[in-house]
């Protein structure tokens, strides 16, 4: 009982903290004076603290008089598991959120200390208390985590068996929120830049530095997610377009449309209004996601619970796109830049259609996902929407982006001019040129592939001669600082990350090899020129698992794929995939099924196979890891982009 | 222009009202939906062809036992969340004169197979190239259910993920 009265203290701590913080600014607002918002951010932050310290505390000790920690922990469950069980089920992920939500919270107040009394920086404060409030009263009220449990636990559930496979689940979760979190940022400052009216100031590019962090949070968020996905699930691939991996996609799209058109506003003074409805629709559609992944009306292989949040979110929803486009309505005269794009072949021009593409993109995902709601509401009956919907419009997207890659980082501002165009773009298409003859040579002849081959190089060439043009000017200014401080360095390193990622996705699925191999013990076979072993079986019982591995070499390095079943939850079992994993190619080995009557638990049995024999499947997908090397290099690259940020508003 | 930027919220604000009251009143998904079909009392359409494993299949020769038809693929989420359901109720009904067929809809082979060796999925599943059975059974998108009684005539559909549980209790009130 001690335990729910702490952590239920601590939340109350935290509300006590938003909701002082909301009222203290909103009268600061009216006197005018400044207010007093790092205070009470910070008490907000040592009520969530507490809160989440004690929930670890009662993890970690396996304390079953939390419900909450009877149902996702047990007395095996290891240290890592047992500390990432507070964001295994909704009540403990809020918990996270609300975490996370209250950092930022206090970051963003201590950083715009000293502009306390400006009434940008208050308003934007009173939009980030508010949503601070609303997710901290979803814990007091709808969604407790410190649920007292009177009944005498021995062992507890543990978490889902996807959920303590893989070390990933430590990195992937915290950094999506983190993302999602983040953008609230970008919304608080529009907010308050409409109603403050001051649309015209330096604001917009403030906005893009906190909107940078976030995005790359996000990116790498998704990465891992689709990382964790291919190591776990059993089936060789990373994306399913999954009505849960689709919410986080959305703010995605938004937000990187939208840190490519704020370029656009700070050097050209175009697209106000567009950048100000980019950063309302990215918060909302987190706020959407949420709502996606939480309330259980969409079906997901994610099956997270299905809750009574679903309304309040939603609501919540509503509240913030009918703010923002309220504001912008009564804004509206105000905002539009009285010139326009002069060519449409001139970098803003590009940047127009950059963004057409991201935003047009955002809406297909948007209406794939939701339309089955739709379908059933109208006729009463199901329908999915899968893969082949959103892969025949992701593909020739992603081709027009590459091509807009390789193209807009060397196009002027405001003119086209074809001369100066081809002279730079001269080298990287010859390199594109030869690597695709290369490649027919090699026989490598499936058009898609070549196609992004062709665009990647361009594309990579584009990144690396706006490097060389910083760096070039970096060494004859005889400092190395400038280089990393460079307008373009952090989103050129981004562009790199992404060229790595596309190649990878293109050429794993479109050269990914399936196989089913059946071996007897000690037999070896060969898949597309990997020598594939069998010798023999393995058994793992500890106290957290019972698996039977296979014994399998993979060109000689050992592998063990597996079916494990986890204790707790009724024994849940799940196919554990080995992976060996090189630069350019990977080999995903899954235990399908043994032959026999089957004393080995788990695979499916198949009793035409001789006893002791197993059924191996076998995917070889090349350039696999390059996905996961992308992944980290935009990461990287929106990291450098943040400092990089920073560094200048210091010097100047 | 100030008359421009109003429609357009007006507009945007209209279709998110619209969007989030739609959404706020949908129900968590549990089960399937039974739906009206043109086939419904109606004599099954043919159902003969090849199983992913290799075997042959044909509806005609398993008359006298209630047959369940799941049209799937590895594609669709919801089907990922039915296999497991799927294969409990073809394991609890086997010695019941239940036989329960898939039927992988527009998905290529080497994924619907590896999708059924993933969960280890307890029935047999066609092949349908060219969408030739989804045709005939109406089917538009996975996953969909279609119960035929011991007559070979069609008695119900649904739509949506399934449970063992709701076929269950199909099967029951066809069976009497």
């Amino acid at each position: 009982m001690t335990l729910t009265w702490l952590g239920r203290a601590a939340l109350y701590l935290c509300s006590a903290g938003a909701l002082a913080g909301l009222v203290d600014q909103a009268r600061a607002l009216r006197a005018p004076r400044a207010s007093h918002a790092l205070r009470y951010a910070l008490v907000a932050l040592g009520g969530v603290a507490l809160a989440v310290l004690v929930m670890q505390i009662a993890l970690i000790t396996h304390n079953f008089s939390l419900a909450y920690v009877a149902e996702n922990n047990a007395t095996f469950t290891p240290l890592l598991y047992s500390v990432t069980g507070m964001w295994s089920a909704l009540e403990g992920s809020l918990l996270l959120w609300v975490l996370l939500q209250c950092s930022l919270n206090v970051a963003v107040t201590w950083y715009y200390r000293r502009q306390r009394d400006d009434g940008v920086v208050q308003w934007a404060t009173l939009v980030l208390f508010s949503v601070q409030a609303f997710f901290t009263l979803l814990m007091v009220g709808p969604a407790d985590p410190f649920i007292h449990n009177a009944a005498h636990v021995l062992q507890g559930a543990g978490p889902n068996a996807l959920l303590q496979d893989n070390p990933l689940v430590a990195a992937h979760p915290p950094l999506l929120y983190a993302g999602f979190v983040g953008m609230s940022v970008p919304f608080a400052f529009a907010v308050a830049m409409l109603i403050t009216g001051r649309v015209h100031e330096r604001w917009a590019l403030e906005q893009r530095r906190w909107t940078v962090l976030a995005w790359g949070a996000l990116s790498v968020g998704i990465v891992l997610g689709a990382w964790w996905s291919y190591q776990v699930l059993g089936w060789g691939g990373f994306w399913g377009w999954d009505p849960v991996e689709n919410a986080a996609l959305l703010p995605w799209l938004t937000a990187t449309a939208y840190v490519h058109s704020v370029i656009v506003q700070d050097r050209r003074g175009l697209f106000r209004v567009w950048n100000l409805s980019l950063a309302v629709a990215t918060f909302a559609l987190t706020v959407l996601g949420t709502f996606f992944t939480r309330s259980g009306v969409l079906v997901s292989v994610h099956a997270f619970s299905s809750s009574t949040l679903g309304p309040l979110l939603i609501g919540f929803f509503f509240v913030v796109v009918a703010l923002g486009v309220g504001l912008l309505a009564w804004r509206g005269d105000r905002l539009r830049a009285p010139i326009g794009v002069d060519h449409p072949l001139s970098r803003e021009g590009l940047f127009v259609a950059n963004n057409i593409i991201f935003v047009g993109f955002a809406l297909v995902v948007l209406l794939g996902t939701v339309f089955p709601l739709l379908y059933q509401a109208i006729n009463g009956s199901q329908v999915t929407v899968g893969t082949p919907y959103f892969a025949s419009i992701a593909a020739p997207l992603a081709v027009v982006l590459l091509a807009l890659m390789a193209l807009a980082p060397l196009v002027s501002w405001r003119s086209a001019d074809a001369a100066v165009l081809w002279a730079r773009l001269r080298t990287s298409a010859w390199v594109a040129l030869v690597v695709v003859v290369v490649l027919l040579s090699r026989h490598v002849t499936r058009v898609p592939e070549l196609v992004a081959v062709f665009l990647s190089v361009m594309a990579a060439g584009a990144a690396l001669r706006t490097l060389r043009t910083t760096f070039v000017a970096a060494r004859r200014r005889g400092s190395w600082r400038q280089m990393w401080r460079a307008p373009s360095t952090g989103g050129m390193a981004v562009h790199l990350g992404i060229v790595v990622l596309a190649l990878g996705i293109v050429t794993s699925t479109t050269y990914a090899e399936r196989h089913e191999v059946t071996l007897a013990t000690g037999q070896r076979t060969v898949v597309n020129g990997h020598v594939i072993g069998f010798y023999g079986f393995a058994h793992v019982n500890n106290a957290l698992l019972n698996a039977t591995q296979l014994k399998v070499r993979v060109d000689g390095a050992p592998l063990r794929p597996a079916v494990t079943t986890f204790h707790g939850r009724n024994g849940q079992t799940v196919g554990t995939p080995a992976i060996d994993s090189t630069l350019w190619r990977d080999v995903y080995v899954t235990f399908d099924a043994v032959g026999g009557t089957g004393s080995t638990s788990g695979a499916q049995i198949q009793s035409n196979l001789p006893a002791g024999s197993v059924v191996l499947g076998v995917t070889v997908e090349p350039l696999l890891a390059w996905l996961w090397i992308g992944g980290l290099m935009v990461g990287a690259g929106a990291a450098l982009s943040f400092v990089r940020r920073r560094h200048t508003e210091q010097s100047s | 222009m100030r008359r421009s930027v109003l429609v357009t919220s007006l507009v945007v604000l209209v279709v998110v009202a619209g969007l989030s009251l739609l959404l706020a009143t949908r129900h968590p998904v549990t089960n399937a939906t039974e739906t009206q079909s043109p086939l419904l009392g109606h004599r099954a359409p043919a159902l003969q062809g090849r199983e992913l494993g290799g075997g042959s299949f044909s509806l005609a020769r398993e008359r006298g036992d209630v047959v369940v038809v799941n049209f799937w693929a590895s594609w669709c989420g919801p089907c990922r969340v039915e296999a497991p359901e799927l294969s409990t109720f073809a394991w609890h009904e086997r010695h019941r004169g239940v036989v329960l067929v898939g039927v992988v809809f527009n998905d290529s082979l080497s994924a619907a197979s590896a999708f059924a060796q993933h969960y280890g999925s307890l029935y047999p599943s066609l092949v349908d190239p060219g969408g030739v059975f989804a045709n005939r059974f109406g089917v538009t998108s996975p996953p969909t259910t279609i119960v035929i009684d011991r007559h070979g005539r069609v008695v119900a559909t649904l739509l949506g993920p399934t449970t063992a549980r709701q076929l269950e209790a199909v099967v029951a009130r066809v069976r009497t």
